[in-house]
């Protein structure tokens, strides 16, 4: 834990990716624990919507004494409020998801905020290494799991990547004890987002294999094709030579072995 | 396909006819006629140079008896084989040429490893519907190494290649600061970035946030009016005006693959750049068993069979893959419990699983239902998990591994050679 | 004889101290929390619960049921006898010889202790325990002695007069103080004496009275929640005094005969926990101190000495390892076997709902399972709309639709499992063959709340009890089968409690008896099965939680199948490990008790093992092949049945 570290989290309401539940957040439960592990119990954990959604007890079980709702009603936009909230008071981390799981997730919320804090954004942090001297070297999450070393002055606003370390489980007798501060945050209904049309996502459509042939004996050949490989192949007589050359050059053709 | 190829290939494409074996062709009574035939090899010929068949011995009988003839000669092979070689010759696509262009679309792509990805081929498909048919330029903004020699035939008009050591690795503020500059001098109509993990999600937000211009996340369906988004962790559609701003999903449009283009370098001026709040201190060395299994894309997994854990191990590293276990190799205490794959272990979703001495129990195969391709090593050629296989071998793991083990350290020794002289 | 004041002192001194510590230890107790009993009806009751309930137990074991009745008995008469003639100094033949004969019973029980004791086997604690015997041996002896002139058999002739007398008084005396000490003093001040006091009235406060008179109690006390206004300081048993007063009586009753660990399969497995030892760190936590004293068995690998306990302290912090309560499969086999009627699974499960409820602390892959159920009512986070995936193609009618049935089909969380749908399968294919008018919930099922549950979280168990309810009542229906025996237990037994008339007049029954049922009457034809040698493995959730021990052996039966019965079968079967979320929560061991439970089948020779549960299916299929095969009731039957053409 880093002493006189000054961490906020803002967490948002999750979707479970299954059964569409509401849930707490992956990224966000991450970014509370990330939160913990930073700042301890001085662990700031903000809420910008409806103090009375049950899921924030979730977030308060994983060992929050208190957690700030920024009472707001629903299709307005977090980012004036939060924007007050962290304007007063002296913040040097803030952390987030990288992407809501529920409305437009865009991911735009934390950019927007370092913007008008004029703070730099950490995307995608996996973890917080150190922090000293006004400083804090972070490990970004690159993919397949590859880490890139960056150091960032505070105060920063970092986006919290699912490699973090996984949220603590959430325990219900801490969460329904946690107190909730609610604060009256202005309502500033995001008139853009209400021009949309949401509609159930459509499936998308698997990319076929056009084959562009020129001739009909082309189209022919390539409609009438085996797929390749669909069987599996079988190696039982073979050298145990050939037989680990058959599998390494699969790994080279699927670009395995670099 | 051939209109535009060379001159000299229509020399190959002369007929050449051989007038005896058509005589004998014609002629039944000849006593090499049905020898002639049976070879297959004659093409009759009328005078005119018109191929003639004899339906009676082309063709072959279906199974339900039926004649079936294949109208499409692939097996007749002389003539096939003169057409063949003249295919194989590389053509030129044409040349898409645009000359001041009235309009800009930025497509800035992540360049992974220096090379356009799929990911970035598809957007610059999509941009040029984008241009439906106006006289608007496809610009490519890359930043650092640019590798990629088939920028023509990706769609690339114009290309701003921003060279230089403030935008290699992690450079966000320099990149967009670039962006900035070019959004002054050549004020684009849409600026399209890949919605992805390599940096193209965090430029495009950095970009709408500077330009206070709202963005499209993760948008699919996209044409000058509308846009369509996935929202809600993808569970909604989102149908929208579509912004200037858009980062794209996978597929969002179609590569290019029908013309050349022309990569006109584009000269960006006077940078402002400004010392970076965050500095780059470079990439960590990543064990690849460090991995999460659950992310990882090649995965060696122990099972039963195993019974030497250090060539097992040894085999991992040598190849680069993250380890995995069944669930019994787990319970025996020869593996964590963390690298157990399967239903109640981790669902995983590697290109490339290989499972050494693993039968595959119901679970196992569930767990590993979305990988894409299954190697298995196993001495039971009945197992679940080779019929699962796209690739079995039925041996003993010990043997196979000591010669992947070799494999794979030939492998890199001779690419650790090939990069010394490549640098040489 | 001027010490003759000292043998009646002695005893009233020792009597008085003896009350002093009964208070003591009573409000040891009373630091629990409030229980409603009924006093007066227990303590009425008690003797009966002794004489029946617990020696029918007891009497599993001949020579210790014997030894018990002589020594206890002996003894009981002889200190109600011994107060009227020595301390009252009643003066009454009858009563001495009476007061003669019970010291001679108890003297010749004694001696089967003793004997007991000479090569104990090691489930047997030992210590002051081992002591005992001569203790009741100085007693019955002593008192023998005492007694002799009061029944009108001087002894003074066989010593010599004056220096003689006062030198016996005082070695009687001296004896008396020892044997009584043991015997008075003991008992309530926390010798192994205790298990009489204790025990007696464990048996009068009983919290599960349902047990005595060959009821039968199993399910779980669900955790008060209130009514969601007042929030509770503490939900589940984070101290000993958390516990309800009656529970820590009956921690006190342990006679730690090591029964509970002889039959405990994580304690054979090597897993950190020994339900004996568990009870006897519940004693230290409520009477405070360490477990130095502990005589008997420690949990394996774990060394006994560093636990240390008080009333008020978190036992999690320092008296029990969280391990050791994570190792229970709640298979309810030291329950069954405990001759004190404990109930350890209550007190593993209580302390299990601190550790999930308040602490957040599950292992392993509790967590995600949690998070799973709260999320998606499964626990392995499938989409709640792929639950009737597997039925696709069985035309299974749907309550949805017709909003009545005969036969609910409880279809459990087998329905996203492939091998459990083989069993669904199988048994839906057996419902055709006889016709039965039968529909499931199809999606709007929801995971019954057992391993939730089991894990400690009572909040999600209760959630989905009554959501699972609130389907229920919306529908009609005689009769719930379910092929889960974990189903079946919550939906039989437990989901009472939450003042629901979903289920009122509704049979609930596992597949085994329903199908039991329908072959008595006909319903459908078997060929019997022949060329395999077959035993079965009883569901702990089936036998010891339901007490269904028959219908599944009577279907065997009907295949014509003789079943090789293993030597741990019925009441006593071994668990096979899947039970109380123990493969989620996965604790490491010496072995795995799957192994050990297929190695009691293959030790009959059978080639294939019958089950009547998908848990118990998974589990032993997992045990590394070559192995009998593993296949449930359902599969066999629905593999004979001969199908009628039409």
């Amino acid at each position: 834990m880093q002493p006189n570290i000054n961490v906020v989290s803002l967490v948002s309401i999750g979707r479970h990716p299954q059964s569409g539940r509401a849930r707490r957040a992956e990224q966000d439960g991450r970014a509370v624990e990330l939160g913990l592990t930073l700042a301890g119990q001085s662990l700031t954990v903000v809420h910008a919507g409806n103090a009375k959604e049950p899921v924030l007890r979730q977030y308060a079980g994983m060992g929050l004494p208190s957690l700030t709702v920024l009472e707001q009603s629903e299709g307005c936009d977090a980012l004036p409020v939060l924007m007050s909230f962290l304007q007063d008071k002296s913040v040097d981390v803030v952390l987030t998801g990288v992407r809501a799981e529920g409305g437009e997730s865009s991911g735009m919320l934390p950019y927007l905020l370092a913007e008008k804090l004029g703070w730099p954004l950490v995307p995608r942090v996996a973890e917080v290494l150190e922090i000293k001297n006004g400083e804090a070297e972070v490990l970004l999450a690159l993919p397949r799991g590859q880490r890139r070393a960056v150091t960032v002055k505070l105060p920063f606003i970092a986006s919290v990547d699912n490699a973090a370390q996984e949220a603590r489980q959430t325990a219900f007798g801490p969460g329904l004890r946690a107190d909730f501060k609610v604060l009256n945050g202005d309502s500033v209904v995001d008139e853009a987002a209400s021009q949309w049309q949401i509609s159930v996502a459509k499936p998308r459509p698997k990319r076929i294999k056009v084959v562009k042939a020129k001739t009909a004996a082309d189209r022919m050949k390539a409609a009438t094709a085996k797929p390749v490989g669909g069987g599996g192949k079988v190696l039982r007589n073979e050298s145990s030579t050939e037989k680990a050359q058959a599998i390494f050059d699969l790994l080279i053709e699927e670009k395995v072995i670099r | 396909m051939s209109d535009l190829s060379s001159k000299d290939s229509s020399l190959d494409n002369l007929l050449r006819r051989d007038p005896r074996a058509e005589w004998i062709a014609r002629n039944r009574l000849h006593p090499l006629h049905n020898e002639m035939l049976q070879i297959g090899g004659v093409e009759v010929r009328g005078p005119s140079g018109l191929l003639r068949k004899n339906p009676h011995v082309i063709g072959f009988i279906g199974p339900n008896g039926i004649k079936r003839i294949d109208r499409t000669n692939t097996s007749s092979a002389s003539l096939g084989d003169k057409k063949r070689s003249s295919a194989t010759k590389e053509t030129q696509l044409p040349l898409h040429i645009v000359e001041n262009p009235d309009f800009y679309i930025m497509v800035v792509a992540d360049m992974v490893g220096g090379r356009l990805t799929g990911h970035d081929k598809d957007i610059l498909g999509l941009a040029h519907q984008l241009v439906a048919k106006r006289n608007g330029a496809v610009t490519l903004v890359c930043f650092g190494d640019n590798k990629e020699t088939q920028c023509d035939l990706a769609g690339v008009d114009r290309l701003v290649h921003l060279q230089g050591e403030i935008y290699e690795g992690f450079a966000p503020e320099a990149r967009l600061n670039a962006l900035l500059q070019i959004e002054a001098q050549y004020k684009p109509d849409y600026w399209l970035f890949p919605d992805s993990v390599h940096g193209g999600m965090d430029l495009a937000c950095r970009l709408s946030a500077r330009l206070g211009e709202r963005l499209a996340a993760q948008a699919w369906q996209v044409n000058a009016e509308h846009t369509v988004c996935r929202g809600a962790s993808a569970s909604q559609d989102i149908l929208r005006d579509t912004p200037r701003i858009l980062t794209l999903l996978e597929e969002c449009g179609d590569a290019i693959d029908e013309s050349r283009h022309q990569v006109l370098p584009m000269a960006i001026d006077g940078i402002e750049q400004t010392t970076p709040a965050m500095v780059d201190k470079g990439l960590i060395a990543v064990d690849s068993n460090a991995v999460p299994l659950a992310e990882a894309e090649f995965i060696l997994s122990a099972g039963n069979g195993i019974h030497n854990w250090d060539q097992f191990h040894a085999a991992a590293a040598a190849l680069g893959a993250t380890e995995g276990a069944s669930r019994v190799a787990v319970d025996d205490g020869f593996m964590p419990r963390a690298r157990q794959v399967g239903a109640s272990g981790t669902w995983v979703t590697a290109r490339v699983y290989l499972a050494v001495g693993i039968s595959g129990a119901i679970q196992h195969m569930q767990g590993i239902g979305q990988c894409d391709k299954v190697v298995a090593i196993n001495t039971d050629a009945g197992c679940d998990m080779v019929k699962r296989a796209d690739l079995a071998v039925i041996a003993d793991s010990e043997d196979v591994l000591a010669e992947l083990i070799q494999l794979a350290q030939h492998y890199s020794l001779s690419k650790g050679q090939e990069e010394k002289s490549d640098a040489a | 004889m001027t010490l003759d004041w000292l043998p009646p002192t002695l005893i009233g001194v020792l009597l008085v101290l003896a009350v002093i510590g009964a208070v003591r230890r009573i409000n040891l107790w009373r630091a629990g929390q409030a229980e409603k009993v009924d006093i007066l009806a227990g303590l009425m009751a008690m003797p009966k619960r002794y004489l029946h309930d617990l020696h029918h137990v007891v009497e599993r074991d001949k020579y210790m049921s014997r030894t018990h009745v002589a020594t206890g008995g002996g003894f009981v008469l002889a200190m109600a006898l011994t107060i009227l003639v020595h301390l009252f100094g009643v003066e009454s033949h009858i009563l001495a010889w009476a007061l003669l004969a019970a010291l001679v019973m108890m003297f010749c029980g004694a001696i089967f202790v003793y004997k007991r004791r000479l090569n104990p086997p090691s489930r047997l604690s030992k210590g002051p325990w081992m002591r005992l015997p001569k203790s009741l041996l100085t007693f019955s002896i002593t008192f023998f002695v005492l007694t002799l002139p009061a029944a009108g058999l001087p002894i003074v002739g066989m010593l010599p007069e004056g220096t003689g007398g006062w030198i016996l008084t005082l070695v009687l005396s001296a004896l008396i103080l020892v044997s009584l000490s043991e015997m008075l003093f003991g008992m309530t001040w926390g010798g192994p004496m205790k298990h009489a006091f204790a025990g007696a009235l464990h048996l009068a406060f009983h919290r599960r009275p349902e047990r005595f008179g060959g009821g039968r109690s199993t399910g779980l006390k669900p955790v008060d929640f209130g009514d969601g206004v007042t929030i509770k300081e503490v939900y589940g048993v984070a101290k000993p005094t958390d516990f309800k007063w009656n529970q820590l009586l009956g921690f006190d009753a342990c006679v730690q005969c090591g029964r509970c660990e002889a039959v405990c399969p994580a304690f054979a497995a090597g897993q950190p926990l020994n339900p004996k030892k568990l009870i006897q760190d519940m004693v230290v936590g409520l009477a405070g101190g360490t477990d130095e004293k502990y005589a008997g068995s420690p949990y394996p690998n774990v060394e006994v000495g560093h636990a240390k306990g008080a009333p008020n302290q978190i036992i999690t912090d320092g008296l029990v390892n969280p391990d050791t309560l994570w190792s229970c499969t709640t298979c309810r086999a030291c329950v069954e076997e405990c001759p004190m009627m404990i109930e350890h699974v209550d007190a593993i499960v209580d302390m299990r709902r601190f550790l999930t409820l308040e602490k957040g602390e599950t292992p392993n892959k509790g967590a995600q399972v949690l998070e799973n159920i709260i999320a998606t009512d499964n626990p392995n986070g499938y989409s709640p709309a792929s639950r009737t995936h597997w039925a696709a193609d069985q035309n299974l009618k749907v309550m949805k639709d017709v909003k009545q049935a005969d036969v609910l089909f409880w279809v459990s969380d087998g329905a996203f499992d492939m091998r459990s749908q083989r069993i669904l399968r199988s048994f839906v294919k057996l419902l055709k063959a006889a016709n039965v008018d039968v529909a499931i919930l199809g999606d709007e099922e929801r995971d019954c709340g057992d391993v939730a549950r089991r894990l400690g979280d009572d909040a999600t168990f209760q959630s989905l009890a009554k959501r699972n309810l609130a389907t229920l009542s919306k529908y009609r229906f005689n009769t719930i089968v379910t092929t889960d025996p974990h189903a079946f237990h919550c939906l039989r037994n437990e989901y009472g409690d939450f003042g629901s008339d979903a289920l009122k007049d509704v049979e609930v029954l596992h597949h085994t008896t329903f199908l039991n049922r329908l072959i008595k009457e006909g319903r459908f034809h078997l060929s019997p099965l022949a060329g395999s040698k077959v035993t079965y493995h009883d569901p702990c959730y089936l036998g010891r939680y339901n007490g269904e021990y028959e219908a599944p052996r009577e279907l065997l039966a009907s295949l014509g199948i003789d079943v090789a019965e293993m030597e741990r079968s019925r009441f006593r079967s071994r668990c096979c490990g899947g039970g109380g979320g123990a493969p989620i929560t996965d604790i490491p061991g010496e072995r795995r008790i799957a192994d050990m439970r297929m190695e009691d089948v293959t030790s009959t020779g059978a080639d294939m093992v019958a089950v009547g549960c998908q848990q118990c299916t998974a589990m032993l299929e997992g045990v590394v092949e070559p192995r009998p095969v593993v296949k449930d009731i359902a599969e066999i039957l629905a593999g004979q049945l001969i199908e009628e053409t039409h």
